[in-house]
């Protein structure tokens, strides 16, 4: 047995040697530099090439240079999308530049599984990544080994980029990583919707019926319109009256869902329910309170909206099935014969067969009076969209290109489609993007998700003023949150910013953080659905948070990485 | 070339012609052998320096795995692990799942497999063992789905259970019944599948045996428990001890497509917890590493035993 | 199954007891035929109902809303038809090479003369337990050039351990020694017992690796997806799973255009069951009929 032992350790070492001298291994090697650009240094690309970079609407490279130099860029893409090589926008660009990019595109799935290989495979990268998805850690890691390049070292050659990191400290602040470089170029949407996760829509038909029955004190026919607000009481006896009679009609009483949602989800989520009781509650239970980092989960009101909303569960006002349903069952519920008295969700129209029969409320006033909406924290600036590997050659060529992309026009054309495809070859008379008519057969989705191929830009107030019109929806969304949702949310709560966190912080982070999270969601749905907490499960949750589960070393990790954003800031 | 160097070891070990001789007349063996040895040696042994990520201080993919680029911290980050505050459930939940699922599991197919071999009609019982693969060919989304429209709040089983005048029960937010429902469930696909090798041992039964017995006055009952269950008792051994080897590795797929906040505590297994901490934070692989190795080791502990016990009751053994 | 055979042609006649038996054992596969039939029956009347149907619980016994728009998805893409071809070819390839490497060395190690039995045996149990991970294994199919060539699918998957120990056990204990010492006593070598009495007697073993091999790589879709980059290559299983994750992708896409697309995803899960597999097991019947070959007719003729 020893000897068998010994022998088979002989053999691994062996297969490890040979796996190491095959070159399966090979150390970070530098690659022999781009063969068919045998120039080094700005210098000679100016003098060789014609390269320029100052004026964003001239080429960047003369002809020759776009014969010598040429960048191989992975990306995924879309499944709906062309191959960005066929792409409209990229063949204008490089008619605009005269930088020669081949995309390497493979699809989302692939890419998320590739994505370790293509850095680990250091002898044969490409030279850069779109559509990255690169986390603040996997960023920090690669950075400290040399892996990607500082772009910030270099934004001389993005003059559009740095007017925007210039106006933008918050932006420059958000995308910096802590040894105050900036490592990965960001996509930035701005238009203000995913602050607010949640739309209270109510089933107008069956609230004029609860209403005209009487069941409902205080509220009269008329007031049934969107912005109606509604107390606690009030949809608490609106709710049972749609849980006891048969609305829709169909013959049986006990088919009617009074309020659904989907538990956890990041939109049409329970959070706002909570704020009847003042919280401004998210998924992660985390929001800046006057500059200060808080945890709803702290705060003692939290038990008493816990126990109010497990009590409307267990009188069946809140449907069950809200705290296991996937989003999947919550739209196909929707469909058909009509069984939704309320619901949350971020827009009626693809929940519902019939949206005009729904409402929107303004958020529920709760026992004490407070009316407050859930703020998100999901970010409109995602930070990891593109990097760049440190050994490309010629990088200031690819980075001047890519800078591109953050002119308003081509920002537009980059998130919605081309000029030519999907726009008119001549503005309007504000200079705006004007729609060109659909071709037959065609659906706007399905001509931009075919044509754009998204990714890093711009768009932001200065955008949506002067150059391109938001979509219709985003429009009609926009102008709801402003009267019922925008209004509710306190002058000193902000959601948490994108923040960078050192690499020790970070690994605090994940020693903790999962383990909070879990206990945090296996009490709070034991609550909900339990019938609620009581006075000792609540001491003990608030013990263990402290304790075990280190909820103030969290809370002060995020705390200082947010006075360091608000200080650059 | 590993063939040589061990045949040549056994002959250093050897002494005289004799034994030499033996090894001449046995070498068609090594022969046989000698490509999946190569296949193996290959495409399993020659990656296997991956595991020294799990001492790497933080590895990632592009490091040098025999050059660790934060030098190498021994069994750091297994400590780690032991003093996670999961570990000590993590370790209950994931050993629980398995030896429940292997004790119902483990029998199911060789049940089905007697049952299937002493059907009296020779057609229903082709027809059966076809309808028993069935569920193998289901992915495990579809499973997943189903299970969610049989037991979802107003799945089919809730509609009866309430037609029959009981309450719905939300089976996904209860932590008693994710362990049944992940052990029926995966036991439903792969019975029929895992009965198969049994079935193909049963054909080789010699009639005689059977006759033989008949003639005793053996019932047919009898003659299952005296004459088919011995002939597959070798392929029984084999499979227990690999599946009790094999008992803690449990992957992480399933058991995350059927996490829900309410049965997280008994849901959550090692390797779903490696899995989701990787979503949340960036994954530290050689963390991830060590478990899956620690994991390992645990197995292998397990494989001896049941290997030694085996050998110890039976004649039947590995090695 | 030759039980039956001996029993039907036996003079004596079922006994009281036997006749319990039988019931029993009739009326237990009865039900556990029920439990593995209606999800079946329900995959394929939820793959021709309408989505929300299906989700909302109403499709019970029926389809509901018939609707095939799940199938033309799916058989519109001229990929999938690709994917048949490539998927056969490597399960064939495959079966081929597995059962070339697999049978003879099952049998080698079910020999009690083999040289060096106990070291090899270990040998094969270490690699079922430690494993590198993705990216030493990248590394190895790299510099061993198989990286984007049908090999990268194929030569990982021509041997399982569990099947080169399944394939020793039937070995060790389905071939009587007997024949082997008179086929020594008239002086063949091991070759020649091996080829000419061994393996006409192994057909159930053959068959049940070529049938574990074959579902094996049909099932799979993982090296593929890492070592192929020519989309002409995918097999059938990386060819759907790309087709439902795509409908479940969401990027950029209005409501109206999501919610479209959750719905033909929710069709498609079913559909890809019984695009992939429907052929397969048709096939089940034709490998059954070497199990029914019992070890003494196969050694006569031998």
């Amino acid at each position: 047995m020893k000897r068998t032992i010994a022998v088979i350790i002989a053999l691994l070492m062996l297969a490890a040697c040979l796996t190491a001298c095959s070159g399966g291994d090979k150390k970070d090697e530098k690659p022999a530099g781009n063969a068919a650009a045998p120039v080094s240094g700005v210098d000679a690309l100016v003098s060789q090439y014609g390269f320029q970079w100052k004026d964003t609407s001239a080429p960047i490279l003369n002809d020759a240079g776009a014969q010598a130099i040429s960048f191989t860029v992975y990306s995924s893409k879309n499944a709906s999308a062309k191959d960005y090589n066929d792409m409209k926008i990229m063949q204008d660009l490089y008619a605009a530049t005269n930088v020669n990019v081949t995309w390497n595109n493979v699809s989302e799935s692939i890419y998320s599984q590739q994505k370790n290989l293509i850095f680990g495979n250091a002898k044969d990268r490409p030279d850069a990544i779109y559509h990255a998805g690169m986390g603040a850690g996997e960023i920090i890691k690669y950075a400290n080994r040399n892996v990607i390049l500082p772009i910030s070292d270099y934004l001389e050659y993005m003059p559009n980029f740095s007017k925007i990191l210039a106006a933008r400290p918050d932006i420059k602040s958000q995308i910096t990583s802590e040894d105050g470089k900036i490592y990965a170029l960001p996509r930035v949407e701005e238009m203000g919707l995913l602050e607010f996760p949640n739309l209270l829509f109510l089933n107008k038909a069956w609230a004029i019926a609860a209403v005209k029955a009487g069941a409902v004190a205080g509220v009269t026919e008329e007031d049934i319109k969107d912005g109606l607000a509604l107390t606690s009481e009030q949809m608490e006896a609106m709710l049972a009256y749609f849980r006891d009679n048969d609305m829709n009609g169909n013959g049986k009483t006990n088919d009617e869902r009074p309020l659904n949602f989907v538990y956890n989800n990041w939109q049409g989520n329970q959070c706002d329910l909570f704020g009847m009781f003042g919280l401004n509650d998210n998924l992660e239970h985390r929001v800046i309170v006057d500059g200060k980092v808080t945890y709803t989960v702290q705060d003692d009101r939290f038990r008493e909206a816990a126990n109010f909303i497990a009590d409307w569960v267990t009188k069946g006002l809140i449907d069950k099935v809200s705290f296991e349903q996937s989003q999947d069952n919550f739209l196909a519920n929707g469909k058909g014969e009509e069984l939704y008295g309320a619901f949350y969700w971020w827009e009626s129209k693809t929940v519902v067969s019939n949206p005009d029969n729904y409402i929107v409320c303004a958020p529920l006033i709760g026992p004490h009076g407070d009316q407050t909406v859930c703020v998100s924290n999901n970010p409109e600036i995602s930070t990891g969209e593109l990097i760049i590997f440190a050994s490309v050659p010629n990088v200031e060529v690819l980075l001047a290109y890519f800078d591109r992309y953050y002119d308003p026009i081509i920002s537009a054309q980059i998130n919605y489609g081309p000029i030519g495809i999907v726009y008119e070859e001549q503005p309007d008379e504000n200079g705006k993007l004007v729609q060109k008519p659909l071709p037959e057969g065609v659906t706007a989705d399905e001509l931009r998700l075919q044509n754009a191929p998204l990714g890093i830009i711009y768009l932001s107030d200065d955008a949506w003023n002067n150059t391109v019109n938001m979509e219709e929806r985003a429009q009609l969304r926009l102008d709801r949150l402003k009267l019922y949702a925008r209004p509710y949310k306190p002058a000193g709560v902000t959601p948490v910013p994108n923040l960078s966190f050192t690499l020790q912080e970070m690994n605090t982070l994940s020693n903790y953080e999962t383990a909070l999270g879990d206990y945090i969601r296996v009490n709070m749905i034991k609550w909900l659905t339990g019938g609620g907490v009581t006075e000792d499960a609540w001491k003990t949750f608030q013990n263990d948070l402290n304790g075990r589960t280190h909820l103030n070393d969290v809370k002060k990790i995020y705390q200082d990485a947010y006075d360091r954003y608000a200080a650059t800031k | 070339m590993t063939t040589a160097k061990a045949s040549a070891e056994l002959v250093s070990r050897s002494r005289g012609s004799k034994a030499f001789r033996r090894l001449r007349e046995n070498s068609p063996f090594l022969v046989m052998l000698f490509p999946a040895v190569v296949i193996v040696f290959l495409f399993n042994y020659l990656p296997i320096y991956g595991v020294l990520i799990a001492f790497h201080k933080d590895f990632v993919p592009g490091d040098s795995i025999l050059n660790p680029v934060g030098g190498w911290v021994g069994l750091q980050n297994f400590k780690n692990f032991f003093e996670d505050v999961q570990f000590w459930p993590l370790m209950r939940n994931t050993f629980l799942l398995c030896i429940i699922g292997f004790v119902v599991g483990f029998p199911l197919p060789i049940i089905v497999s007697l049952m299937l071999n002493a059907t009296r009609g020779r057609r229903t019982a082709k027809i059966l063992q076809t309808i028993f693969n069935g569920p193998h060919f289901i992915s495990l989304v579809v499973l997943i789905g189903m299970l969610n429209i049989f037991f979802g709040h107003y799945g089919l089983v809730n509609n009866i259970k309430e037609s029959l005048g009981g309450e719905r029960t939300q089976y996904f937010l209860q932590e008693s019944a994710f362990r049944p429902m992940y052990i029926l469930s995966s036991n439903w696909q792969d019975f029929g599948w895992s009965a198969i090798i049994y079935i193909a041992a049963l054909s080789n039964v010699d009639p005689g045996q059977h006759e033989a017995a008949i003639l005793d006055g053996a019932s047919r009952f009898q003659r299952v428990i005296h004459v088919d269950l011995p002939a597959i008792m070798p392929m029984v051994s084999l499979m227990l001890i690999m599946s009790i080897g094999g008992l803690m590795g449990v992957g992480y797929e399933k058991a995350f497509l059927m996490q829900t906040d309410g049965n997280l505590g008994v849901s959550e297994l090692i390797s779903t917890y490696v899995y989701r901490k990787g979503i949340l934070n960036d994954t530290n692989q050689s963390y991830a590493t060590a478990i899956g190795l620690f994991n390992s080791i645990i197995n292998v502990v397990l494989l001896i035993i049941a290997n030694t016990t085996s050998k110890k009751f039976s004649n039947n053994s590995l090695w | 199954m030759t039980v039956i055979k001996a029993s039907k042609k036996g003079p004596i006649r079922l006994t009281k007891g036997d006749r319990v038996f039988y019931a029993i054992n009739a009326i237990v596969l009865g039900l556990l035929a029920l439990i593995v039939l209606y999800p079946l029956y329900f995959i394929v009347i939820a793959a021709i109902s309408d989505p929300d149907a299906v989700l909302k619980g109403h499709v019970v016994l029926w389809p509901v809303d018939i609707t095939t728009s799940g199938f033309a998805r799916i058989l519109a893409e001229g990929k999938v038809w690709r994917g048949y071809l490539n998927t056969i070819i490597y399960t064939a390839i495959t079966v081929v090479l597995a059962l070339l490497v697999t049978i003879p060395a099952g049998w080698a190690l079910s020999r009690k003369t083999l040289p060096g039995k106990k070291f090899w045996m270990i040998f094969f149990i270490i690699p079922m337990f430690f494993g590198g991970g993705l990216i030493p294994f990248y590394n190895v199919m790299s510099a061993l050039d198989l990286t984007g060539k049908i090999w990268a699918v194929i030569l990982p998957s021509i041997l399982s351990v569990w099947n080169l120990f399944m394939t020793k056990t039937f070995f060790e204990s389905s071939i009587p020694t007997g024949l082997l010492e008179a086929a020594k006593i008239d002086g063949a070598g091991e070759y020649k017992i091996f080829g000419l009495l061994v393996l006409p007697l192994s057909k159930a073993i053959i068959a049940v690796m070529a049938l574990y091999y074959a579902i094996g790589q049909w099932n799979s879709y993982f090296n593929a997806m890492i070592f192929l980059q020519d989309e002409n290559l995918y097999p059938l299983q990386l060819i759907l799973k790309e087709i439902l994750l795509a409908s479940e992708n969401t990027t950029g896409g209005s409501g109206e255009t999501i919610l479209e697309q959750y719905r033909m995803a929710n069709q498609i899960k079913y559909v890809s069951v019984i695009v992939s597999s429907l052929p397969v097991m048709l096939l089940y019947p034709f490998v059954q009929k070497y199990f029914a070959q019992g070890v003494m007719i196969g050694s006569l003729k031998g």
